[in-house]
């Protein structure tokens, strides 16, 4: 539920497996099929010839050396800080703030609502339970609009929809606290701790 | 807030309900909600992302090395770039068949994956609950680990004779009964499915269950 781009890492990565796909397949047909390698030599010796060319042509005056080799420098690096810059994009949208308005009274100023304050009340909540081995609250920012997205790790065979309502009655308990209906998603999800840890028998 | 504490003081019975049963249904979140379960239903491709900006990263980053040494005049470090693109072109020649073959094919195989992952849906493997006031999904393990608990209490064997698999359209309970112990599956059905039932799980899962021949003795 986070701002990760999924349509661009879905475009980037099948293009990039396209590639792969094309060079693998080429490789294989070289190694096997003689025709295509008489071919490859033709399409592939012209484009480098060009290239040769081209090289010859964009010597630095006076020198033997081309700036195209600079110039293809630049462009490695560029593609290496988008790859950086891709990466970081994963995962954002993070935010500190559940809620900031204006304050209507009489003292200028907003007031801001930490995420912390739900984290804080839901944790306590679900503290004392036996049936649960993990809860991590965490707030983000998706289009403008902040959403809490509350994970619990329920013990092996606890009946999920009950959990779920029971949550469902703390996160109306924390409306009332803060004062704005916050979208939230409950995931009630299984970690290594409830995965490996004792079955909850009580109950 | 001032609105509220009066409200609370002058209304009685049937306007307050009014006024919380107007509030009870999702109000400005909806449509974004309905954009976040979509995207917690199905894998952001996060890991072959990373995985793909790093391989191309290592590639365009020795490609750099090599380029920058030969734009400024120094001997490679493993191999020039223009010799490396001669060897390309002449391929075939020059190394094994077999050696080639199996490269294409280590190639070709990344390249699938890597496709496969853009356009497969990647449905993670998860449900939804219904709820009134927050969007709730829970993996199939904790279902899986719910119903095992209510077949394995219906059908009076131990933890280690239920096993329970949940996919998306279908769940399918395992059982191996006691030996000498008769058990009645349609009980143990019926139970697991009144539990898939309350759970209100979307999509519906369809409950089967295969009883096996084999008991256990001494369960």
């Amino acid at each position: 539920m986070n701002n990760t781009p999924r349509v661009l890492n879905r475009i980037l990565i099948g293009f990039l497996g396209l590639g792969l796909l094309a060079i693998g397949i080429l490789l294989m047909l070289l190694a096997t099929v003689p025709a295509v390698g008489t071919w490859w030599h033709e399409w592939a010796g012209g484009l480098l010839n060009s290239w040769l060319e081209l090289f010859a042509r964009t010597q630095f005056p006076g020198r033997q050396e081309s700036w195209l080799w600079l110039a293809i420098c630049l462009v490695l690096a560029a593609m290496i800080g988008a790859m950086v810059a891709w990466v970081a994009q994963q995962g954002k949208g993070r935010t500190s703030l559940i809620a900031a308005e204006e304050d209507p009274g009489g003292v200028p100023g907003t007031v801001g609502i930490g995420g912390g304050v739900a984290e804080q009340a839901l944790r306590a909540a679900l503290a004392d339970r036996p049936d649960l081995a993990g809860v991590t609250v965490a707030t983000y920012k998706i289009r403008g609009e902040t959403a809490l997205k509350i994970r619990v790790d329920p013990r092996q065979g606890v009946a999920p929809h009950t959990l779920a309502a029971e949550v469902s009655s703390l996160v109306e308990a924390l409306d009332a606290v803060i004062g704005k209906r916050t979208p939230v998603l409950i995931h009630l999800g299984s970690g290594a701790r409830s995965r490996f840890g004792r079955a909850e028998r009580v109950r | 807030m001032s609105q509220d504490t009066e409200h609370a003081s002058t209304g009685h019975g049937p306007y307050d309900a009014g006024a919380v049963t107007e509030s009870a249904p999702p109000g400005s979140g909806a449509a974004g909600m309905e954009r976040i379960l979509k995207r917690e239903m199905h894998s952001s491709r996060v890991v072959v992302s990373v995985i793909a900006a790093a391989l191309v990263a290592l590639v365009c980053g020795y490609a750099l090395l090599e380029t920058a040494v030969r734009a400024i005049g120094q001997p490679p470090w493993l191999v020039d770039p223009l010799t490396a693109a001669q060897r390309v072109v002449a391929l075939p020649a020059g190394v094994r068949p077999l050696l080639l073959t199996a490269a294409g094919a280590v190639v070709a195989m990344a390249g699938l994956f890597f496709f496969l992952n853009a356009v497969l849906p990647g449905r993670r493997a998860r449900h939804q609950l219904p709820d009134r006031r927050a969007a709730v999904v829970v993996d199939d393990e904790v279902i899986a680990a719910a119903l095992a608990r209510r077949a394995r209490l219906a059908a009076n064997v131990t933890k280690e004779q239920v096993m329970v698999i949940v996919a998306r359209n279908r769940v399918v309970v395992n059982v191996r009964p006691t030996s000498g112990v008769p058990l009645r599956s349609d009980a143990v059905l019926d139970a697991v499915r009144r539990e898939v039932r309350d759970m209100g799980l979307s999509p519906m899962p369809d409950v089967q269950i295969r009883v096996s021949t084999a008991g256990v003795v001494g369960a």
